[in-house]
């Protein structure tokens, strides 16, 4: 046995100049999205979309104050927040970590379009009735939360992410009930406000950059419990 | 052939029923230090103290007030079930992601044996950690001086939910593993607790009553002081969830890689059976109805908790005596001083009481009371106030002066004899002046009928609320105006010659001088 013919090319396979085309770049990209469940990410996001347009069309807002009103918006942002981050958990580990150069802006490029497929799937979502706040309201928060997900993955590992936007849906609520109105708790404060604007986009800045740098977390938890 | 008569006897093997529940117990143990539920506890911990313990601190010092917010709407259990039915989903799909599903159905027990090992984990520490959290919250309120009984059962109410929730979750996760199964199971919390609480607000009666954030009708002063609290509606709501989590835990070994058949019969039994105790806590909360302690379920009431908490009050008071319930005696000087001015104002008149006792407050179907009329009754006459169904300084933001003008306008209601309605324009008049000698001039008075947490009467004939200014007009004010002008002395005598048909409802407003 010989390693004569190792060089050559398999039958019908493109050649060497055309592998570093467009196509092998899209090809990367969609590998990426794929091994991170982008797809099922995409259907659930737009299964909450369609929870909103639901909740907003059939009026289940909860009786009383702010935090009752707010209360199924802000259950399917940090929803969709949750999904988002969920989708940072590569399985590949150190090999993808050592070979994969482009993987920076593969992971800068998938949070940044799942979340605005995400603003996108909840935009739809609330043409089902008033959505409170409105559309600048809805396109905030889901991106703070995200961020707060984005920040947990680098924290606590891809797998655990979710516990960041479900437990600032927690803190939010209260805030809202309790009448708390420091700019962190952005969904607390009123639509127009600045500064929970800027806190919301700053921590979603600061979770788009950390994730892009260092990606997330390969956890001991992921594998042992 | 020969016997070998020296060969080694073999020693007997230690019987099985001894080694089951050391290995059961071997691998609990296992599955408790491999958890995932202890990672999320310092969360947990931090966002039960903002949500559940923070907020409570702003109200008076009663069990029932202080854990309204937390055990009665169901804040603790919101603080916990997004989190344990995420982990408990994450443990539940852990052979399905690590591909080893079909290795454990070679192992050594039933696969169904496994998993039930692995959610037990999940479930000791998440309801144990409840428990503590909640412990450690009423031992701070016990600390404080917290007056009354707490309300154990709803704590029991809130250790079955995260039972059941991890029961959901786990068997989400095993059944569907996969990275998105613990999010969207704490997702699918979140939106259970969302309805929950959507549900429960607009429902005050029937099934809707079995779910855990719906505080209508079943947590109000003056249950665990003056009567015990009504374990009726928490045991229909026991029976639900540990349903559901029997329910769901059986399922899980219904499959065929399970176990063997028998095993899986007992998983048929046990599913059936959950959902048979689930179904039943529902048709049970659907019979309930609103008693005056509380929600009373007949199947399950025990009419030994009708019985009232025996207490000596405790009473103030030269002249006109106040007598409250111990657990209330911090209100005592409040209340006493709140009387007072009404008390000179119908000194001397016919029907008036001679002291005041603190009645217990009757359940109403909404949230809290809304607010119950005081009562003259008894020779001599004694006011009787449903403290309780009041307004009291401090919580909900009730101050000090919005309370005390309350008191004096329920006792002015009373003694007109306008019961539980409006009153006649006549009552209505006189009562108007009866509060402006008390110190309430007329001008304020459509402003202190508005107000919150009192009975449905006084919105009928007042104003928006203590916010918004309403001018004192119409022939009802002009009326009081007139008889306020009245010399006291000539004011007193008439309202002594005519309290009894005042009272009756025979006088008109043209009658007043």
């Amino acid at each position: 046995m010989t390693a004569a013919g190792v060089h050559q090319a398999a039958p019908g396979a493109a050649s060497a100049p055309a592998a570093r085309l467009g196509p092998a770049w899209l090809r990367l990209a969609w590998l990426y999205l794929v091994s991170r469940r982008a797809p099922v990410a995409l259907a659930l996001l737009a299964g909450l979309g369609a929870l909103l347009w639901v909740a907003l069309h059939w009026h289940w807002n909860v009786a009383g104050g702010p935090a009752a009103q707010m209360m199924f918006p802000l259950v399917t942002e940090a929803g969709a927040a949750a999904v988002i981050a969920a989708t940072t958990y590569g399985p590949f580990g150190e090999p993808e970590r050592a070979t994969g150069r482009w993987l920076p802006y593969l992971r800068l490029g998938a949070a940044v379009a799942l979340t605005a497929a995400a603003i996108g799937a909840l935009a739809l979502g609330s043409t089902g009735g008033g959505l409170p706040g409105g559309f600048a309201t809805m396109a905030r928060n889901v991106a703070g939360m995200t961020g707060v997900g984005l920040l947990c993955a680098i924290v606590l590992g891809g797998m655990l992410a979710w516990t960041g936007p479900v437990a600032y849906w927690v803190l939010a609520e209260a805030a809202l009930a309790n009448g708390l109105t420091t700019p962190w708790i952005w969904p607390a404060r009123p639509p127009a406000d600045r500064g929970a604007a800027i806190c919301a986009y700053l921590v979603f800045a600061a979770g788009l950059a950390l994730i892009t740098v260092r990606g997330v977390r390969e956890s001991a938890r992921d594998r042992t419990t | 052939m020969t016997v070998a008569t020296d060969a080694p006897a073999r020693r007997r093997l230690p019987s099985v029923g001894g080694t089951v529940p050391l290995t059961a117990a071997r691998l609990l143990r296992l599955e408790l230090r491999h958890n995932a539920m202890p990672w999320l506890l310092p969360l947990i911990a931090a966002l039960f103290w903002f949500d559940s313990y923070r907020p409570s601190m702003g109200m008076p010092q009663y069990w029932v007030l202080r854990t309204f917010w937390n055990m009665g709407q169901g804040h603790t259990i919101v603080d916990f079930v997004p989190f344990v039915a995420g982990v408990a989903a994450w443990m539940g799909s852990r052979d399905g992601r690590r591909g080893t599903a079909d290795l454990l159905t070679a192992a050594a027990r039933p696969r169904w044996a496994m998993q039930l090992a692995t959610w037990s984990a999940t479930a000791i520490w998440a309801v144990g950690s409840y428990l503590v959290f909640v412990g450690v919250m009423f031992a701070l309120y016990a600390h404080q001086g917290v007056r009354g009984e707490p309300p154990w059962w709803w704590v029991a109410v809130g250790a079955a939910a995260i039972l059941a929730c991890s029961a959901v979750g786990f068997a989400v996760g095993a059944l569907y593993p996969s990275r998105f199964t613990a999010p969207l199971a704490a997702f699918g919390a979140l939106v259970a607790m969302a309805m929950s609480s959507q549900i429960g607000f607009s429902h005050t009666s029937g099934w809707a009553q079995i779910l855990p954030t719906n505080s209508n009708g079943n947590f109000q002063p003056d249950s665990g002081m003056l009567y015990p609290w009504l374990p009726d509606l928490p045991i229909a709501r026991i029976m639900f969830l540990a349903g559901i989590a029997v329910a769901a835990l059986g399922v899980l070994g219904l499959p065929a890689a399970a176990g063997g058949p028998r095993l899986r019969r007992a998983a048929a039994v046990a599913t059936l059976a959950g959902l048979a105790a689930a179904g039943a806590g529902v048709a049970l909360a659907g019979t309930a109805r609103l008693g005056p302690h509380g929600l009373v379920i007949p199947a399950l009431h025990d009419a030994a908790n009708d019985r009232p908490i025996a207490a000596t009050p405790d009473c103030a008071g030269t002249g006109f005596r106040v007598c409250l319930n111990p657990d209330y005696r911090s209100e005592l000087a409040h209340v006493t001083a709140a009387l007072a001015p009404v008390v000179r104002e119908v000194a001397g008149l016919p029907g008036a009481p001679v002291r005041a006792a603190q009645t217990p407050a009757i359940y109403s179907a909404g949230e809290g009371q809304g607010g119950q009329a005081m009562t003259i009754s008894g020779h001599p006459p004694v006011l009787g106030m449903p403290l309780g169904a009041l307004g009291l300084p401090g919580a909900f933001g009730w101050t000090d002066g919005m309370t005390a003008g309350q008191l004096r306008l329920l006792f002015a209601h009373a003694f007109v004899g306008a019961g539980n309605g409006v009153g006649t324009p006549a009552q209505q008049a006189v009562q108007a002046v009866l509060l402006q000698g008390a110190g309430l001039p007329i001008a304020m008075q459509p402003n202190l009928l508005g107000s919150v947490g009192l009975p449905s009467w006084a919105p009928a004939t007042g104003g928006p609320g203590p916010t918004t200014p309403v001018p004192a007009t119409g022939p009802v004010y002009a009326a009081a105006r007139r008889l306020a002008a009245q010399p006291p002395a000539a004011r007193h005598a008439w309202l002594g010659a005519h309290l009894a048909a005042l009272r009756a409802g025979q006088l008109t407003l043209a009658q007043l001088p």
